[in-house]
């Protein structure tokens, strides 16, 4: 289990990262998300013992400090850029770090690399040296894997199978730290949410949370709409005809649900509306911000 | 620690230059023996062909690359977080380099062995009393050693200016401007500023002077003011200076 409590980060005398806390459990995908200059990189290079921090940091209980890395060592990372010497070829790049031999065909194989693995790195594209930096990352069965926006220059394709490989490992236990700007890609693998602003957790949830809280509105179909829509309005249950559909807050829905059933009609449709990442996000957000304007 | 050397021995070993500076000072050896066609032959033996500046050149185009390399290619972040801590990182890198310092050394003595067997050289008798009451096969390995102290130096330097610049062009064009005009700016410091010169001869720039007083004690010891062994303790003293002050930029380096 990775746990981050209290961590502030200083650059240059500079506070980046400002008491932050995070606990990740095995098999979890966590997304770390936020505007350019939030802190996202700063706060990945802190848990690699990158900077200067204060608070505590610990992977299975065992602590990171800047000048010990000794808890990293079932840890792989991909940071801002893939970390690839040009004059090595992706295998010799793979074995300089990798402890198995096996491991690393694996590694080529999951991830398709067969065909320029034996050609010199400096030659790759931003897509080949990409899947190589995240073949570094997972090499030696990681407990523990950072990536920092891994689908940069990744094809659909290639795309669709780093995806697979993340939610692989994940099964198999291994926690992972991810950042992107593509937030539907991230939608589509992560467990939890973290929305980091001006160093600062703004958001922690887990997905299946986000999506419910989130979910404000419902749209109804019925065979007899303008029958139900009468009932509602007649027992002022806030309602709006959006053509076939009724759209209903969720506070009222068991309301509604109730008064239909009692009624003798019967729902043919009932759906949650459906909100991307992004515009959960920004709901959420805005309705924290009149909380504390509220307050 | 082991880890992190075999890391820096596998990156070493799969560079081009690794295996280039070796022929290239070679070249330069065997372009020295040409040139001097059999005069001096004895210095030529003592001096590995004047090997030194080509040692220094290699080594300064090899160790500027050592940490320009992982600046420049953002492998530094993935070195340290791998490592255990950056002291392994730094110590695991100097190591390298001064293995790599030792073997061109070796290297250059077995190639004035080999020269000195081939017809375009003068033979003479490895046991023939020459400098300091020493035979010339002694000569030739205290050179050695001398210059393999003189040539930490400047890496010490090297290591010193990398953690302060990362571009690599900028690195070597800065030491190759110390290794071939340092001794000269110093004389002149020196020679601009008689007033201090007991002071000014302690500069690091002066202890380059040592390999060359070494074997040509007449003429560089009006040159650096210095004894032999005053050099001597000079380079030790200012190497682990450089070393210090370069790890302690390298911890305190934004990453």
């Amino acid at each position: 289990m990775l746990s981050i409590k209290n961590v502030s980060t200083f650059i240059e005398g500079k506070k980046i990262i400002h008491d932050v806390s995070l606990h990740i459990k095995p098999g979890e995908i966590v997304g770390l998300i936020g505007p350019n200059g939030a802190g996202k990189t700063t706060f990945m290079k802190t848990i690699l013992g990158l900077t200067k921090f204060t608070g505590d940091i610990s992977i299975d209980e065992q602590s990171v400090t800047e000048n010990n890395h000794q808890a990293l060592r079932k840890v792989g990372a991909l940071i801002e850029h893939p970390a690839i010497y040009p004059f090595l070829t992706g295998r010799q790049n793979l074995l300089l770090y990798s402890e198995s031999n096996s491991d690393l065909e694996e590694i080529i194989s999951t991830l398709k690399m067969e065909k320029f693995i034996d050609k010199k790195s400096k030659d790759y594209s931003l897509g080949m040296k990409q899947k190589l930096g995240i073949g570094i990352a997972l090499l030696n069965n990681p407990e523990f894997v950072i990536l920092d926006e891994p689908m940069n220059g990744l094809d659909i394709e290639s795309t669709i199978m780093i995806r697979d490989v993340i939610r692989k490992y994940a099964e198999q236990g291994c926690m992972f730290l991810i950042s992107s700007h593509i937030l539907g890609e991230l939608q589509k693998v992560m467990t939890q949410v973290v929305l980091l602003r001006s160093g600062r957790i703004i958001l922690n949830r887990s997905m299946s949370s986000l999506n419910q809280d989130s979910s404000k509105k419902y749209f109804v179909q019925m065979d007899k709409i303008n029958l139900v829509e009468d009932l509602l309005n007649h027992n002022n249950i806030q309602n709006q005809r959006v053509g076939e559909y009724l759209e209903i807050d969720a506070q009222n829905i068991d309301l509604m649900q109730n008064l239909v059933f009692q009624n003798g009609l019967y729902l043919t449709r009932l759906e949650p509306e459906k909100l991307n990442l992004e515009e959960k996000i920004v709901r959420i957000l805005s309705d924290k911000e009149g909380s504390n304007n509220e307050e | 620690m082991i880890s992190d050397l075999n890391k820096e021995f596998y990156k070493l070993i799969h560079q081009k230059i690794t295996w280039i500076a070796p022929l290239f000072v070679l070249v330069l050896m065997i372009i020295m023996g040409i040139s001097m066609n059999g005069s001096e032959q004895k210095l030529l033996i003592m001096t590995s062909y004047d090997s030194s500046e080509w040692i220094l050149f290699a080594l300064v185009v090899v160790s500027s690359t050592i940490f320009t390399l992982e600046f420049q290619n953002n492998t530094i972040l993935t070195t340290l977080y791998k490592s255990d801590n950056k002291l392994q990182v730094y110590g695991s890198k100097l190591m390298i380099v001064l293995i790599y310092n030792i073997t061109l050394h070796i290297l250059a003595i077995i190639f004035t062995v080999l020269l000195q067997l081939t017809p375009l050289n003068v033979h003479l008798s490895w046991l023939m009393i020459n400098q300091y009451q020493q035979t010339l096969l002694s000569n030739l390995l205290v050179t050695t050693l001398i210059d393999i102290v003189s040539s930490t130096l400047i890496i010490s330097i090297i290591f010193f200016t990398s953690c302060i610049v990362n571009v690599n062009s900028i690195v070597i064009t800065l030491n190759l401007a110390i290794v071939f005009l340092g001794q000269s700016a110093s004389s002149s410091l020196m020679m601009a500023n008689l007033k201090y010169i007991d002071v000014i001869k302690w500069n690091p720039l002066n202890m380059i002077n040592l390999t060359k007083q070494y074997y040509n004690y007449g003429s560089y010891h009006f040159v650096s003011h210095l004894s032999n062994s005053q050099l001597l303790v000079g380079n030790i003293l200012y190497s682990l200076l450089f070393f210090a002050l370069g790890y302690v930029i390298f911890r305190k380096k934004k990453f």
